[in-house]
């Protein structure tokens, strides 16, 4: 690249993100950016506050258990049998059951709860007329269920809606923007080329939204550790390829942003109202999987959900719809999802450049 | 021609709506000045000179270059426009020194150019204040700034002296005649037409899109037929002088001044009307001088555009 537009490249980004981070218009972006960090923060408080109550039950036992210990418990097992083992429960409850047997009379059932712990996972044990009816053992700890529950967060809020929505705002009003200001002509007066310009301005957009969003995933990642003791941490991040997972989520939110922020540069050109462009490109993202294998490939949702590390199960009874959407039929390999999604971003990028040589100043149609 | 301002046949329509049609236009160094009413094509003929809108039909060349070559174009035009609005959050230091960054010069010598351009136009002191906080008077001398920064070879100004004291205006005027003593091109749009008069090396003349004339002043007014030259002849008998020169076949009319020592002459062929007058006898009326009355913008742009929105 010639060094004279890279200088003037500089220029353009260095006028561009003071104000893309600080305008008043696009302070809801850091909004969306950080409701799922609060959302995984309240998860980790509530998880946190679990722990604590478990830890005191465990306690307050009469002796420390162990996860088999919680597991030899069976059915059909009496109240004596079931305190054999585990001893005396830290917590129960009983109430007694007025079950009706014909008119004016009535069986009374004797229902008892007792509430174990090992200090991380709770045995919840039913005893009806003192035999085992019911176990329950709700485990501290699921990481198989806390990296699905991650990627779906991922998936259908932050991929779909926040970086989608935050690239809107910002890449839309990089010309659109100026253009209401009336301060476009600014850039159009200075010795630079077009393309030049377009290509300051994109990277200023792809620097404001890349730190905004993978600022917001960092924060995410570590607040959905934060309730993890060191241990668990440790095996979610080295054994179970939760440190690889986080840089894969990472890297789908730099190029979320590289393609839905290329898709409204253009966009922001054509269109004088962004509503029918966030719109268009919201319903093409949505009906991706309906699309022919052709269309599917001009789409940035078709590649991430392809880089995405944690595939969501489909529950027997999600309606068809809806599991199509979460389901991705025809994924890509990790490396041609890569080609695709910068493909489709270049491809956005030069009908951007070609635009914005036929731009003109012209304010009073605005 | 590499050394001149060429529209060649150059039409703009925005969508139904005529800006400019068919202009073809060679302008030399030195100022010319826009003239004409609201609505007349005078920004649309800036913004296409300067690339801002393109050409519907036709062809533009700025000292060789095509409009569409910014990167060149503005290293040569600098261009101060009639929007009212600036990047936001900027003062008015920091206007002029992202502009010059954008050039791709290094920040010293963008920050020292910078306060030159302040300094031309006396707006030291507020340079540190935001431009959003600027009056009138002071954002149309931050934008004259910002098209003089970079010493460029073509000045386009747009109304530049509207919302600037008298002393601002004279100040700017100077400006613009020392560039244009420099071989530069400066291209002015103006309502004021006496400072336009004053000004100017040359006019062009818009009406409704077209150009009605263009050239030096009393080029374009010896042209104007239909309306017979009016000159001024200052002297102590004014009566006898109009008897006398009753003679001459070129004179049509004559009225008193008011004051009693001058002749308001109209005629229709004023070189030969002189040629005449020198041929007359005069008996020993003393004549003070001799002026034509009526080869000024205003009185162009009377005869060829009607009287409307005139400023005096």
């Amino acid at each position: 690249m010639n060094r004279l537009w890279w200088t003037q490249i500089k220029a353009v980004i260095r006028l561009e993100l003071k104000k893309t981070f600080f305008a008043k218009r696009g302070l809801w972006i850091y909004v969306v950016a950080a409701l799922p960090v609060l959302l995984f923060i309240a998860y980790a408080v509530a998880m946190s506050n679990q722990q604590h109550r478990t830890a005191r039950i465990a306690r307050q036992g009469d002796r420390p258990l162990s996860y088999q210990d919680l597991h030899a418990v069976k059915p059909g097992m009496t109240k004596q049998e079931v305190t054999a083992i585990l001893g005396k429960p830290p917590l129960n409850f009983h109430w007694t059951e007025r079950r009706p047997t014909g008119p004016g009379a009535f069986d009374e059932i004797q229902h008892e709860d007792y509430q174990y712990s090992d200090g991380q996972n709770d045995l919840y044990v039913g005893f009806t007329d003192g035999k085992v009816q019911s176990i329950n053992i709700h485990e501290g700890y699921n990481l198989g269920e806390d990296a699905v529950m991650f990627a779906g967060v991922f998936q259908f809020f932050f991929l779909r809606l926040a970086i989608f929505f935050g690239c809107l705002g910002i890449f839309m009003n990089l010309f659109r923007g100026e253009i209401l200001d009336r301060s476009l002509h600014f850039y159009f007066l200075s010795p630079v080329r077009r393309e030049v310009l377009m290509a300051g301005k994109f990277l200023a957009g792809l620097l404001a939204t890349c730190t905004i969003f993978v600022t917001s995933e960092i924060l995410q990642t570590l607040a959905f550790l934060w309730h993890f003791n060191p241990q668990t941490r440790d095996v979610y991040l080295y054994h179970h390829h939760g440190l690889e997972h986080a840089a894969i989520y990472l890297g789908v939110t730099v190029l979320a942003c590289i393609g839905y922020g290329a898709f409204f540069l253009v966009a922001g050109m054509l269109f004088r109202n962004p509503i029918i462009p966030a719109a268009a490109i919201l319903i093409w993202e949505g009906i991706n999987p309906f699309l022919p294998a052709l269309l599917k490939q001009f789409s940035v949702i078709y590649y991430l959900k392809s880089l995405c590390p944690v595939e969501i199960p489909v529950s027997p009874g999600t309606p068809g719809l809806f599991a199509l959407l979460i389901s991705n039929a025809d994924p890509v390999s990790a490396p041609l999802a890569i080609v695709g999604i910068l493909v489709v971003a270049c491809i956005a990028l030069f009908v951007s450049s070609v635009q914005v040589r036929r731009m003109e100043i012209n304010y009073t149609t605005e | 021609m590499n050394d001149r301002i060429i529209f060649e046949d150059v039409s703009k329509f925005y969508g139904e709506i005529l800006g400019v049609n068919r202009v073809n236009l060679s302008i030399p160094p030195g100022i010319t000045s826009l003239v004409g009413p609201n609505g007349s094509g005078k920004t649309t003929l800036m913004n296409l000179m300067t690339g801002l809108v393109k050409p519907s039909r036709g062809r533009i060349q700025v000292l060789g270059l095509g409009t569409d070559d910014s990167e060149n174009l503005f290293k040569i035009v600098g261009y101060s426009t009639q929007f009212d609005a600036f990047p936001r959050g900027l003062t008015g230091f920091q206007f002029i020194y992202s502009y010059l960054c954008l050039s791709g010069i290094t920040s010293q010598e963008a920050e020292r150019t910078a306060w030159e351009a302040i300094q031309r136009v006396n707006l030291v002191d507020a340079a540190s204040r935001k431009v959003a906080a600027y009056s009138k008077g002071m954002r149309q001398r931050i934008r004259l700034a910002q098209a003089l920064a970079h010493n460029p070879k073509v000045l386009v100004l747009d109304e530049p002296l509207n919302g600037l004291d008298p002393l601002a205006r004279a100040e700017m005027i100077a400006l613009f005649r020392a560039s244009a003593a420099q071989g530069c091109y400066v291209i002015i749009s103006s309502h004021i037409l006496h400072e336009v008069d004053v000004i100017s090396d040359q006019v062009i003349l818009l009406s409704n899109g077209y150009v009605v004339a263009e050239g030096q002043i009393q080029t374009v007014r010896n042209e104007i037929q239909e309306h017979p030259t009016q000159i001024l002849i200052r002297c102590d008998r004014p009566r006898e002088l109009a008897a006398k020169l009753f003679e001459s076949e070129y004179m049509i009319e004559a009225s008193i001044h008011n004051d009693g020592r001058g002749l308001l002459l109209k005629t229709k062929d004023a070189d030969r009307f002189y040629l005449a007058l020198n041929q007359l006898a005069l008996n020993g009326i003393q004549i003070e001088s001799i002026a034509p009355a009526d080869d000024d913008v205003l009185s162009v742009y009377e005869y060829l555009i009607g009287n409307e929105e005139v400023v005096r």
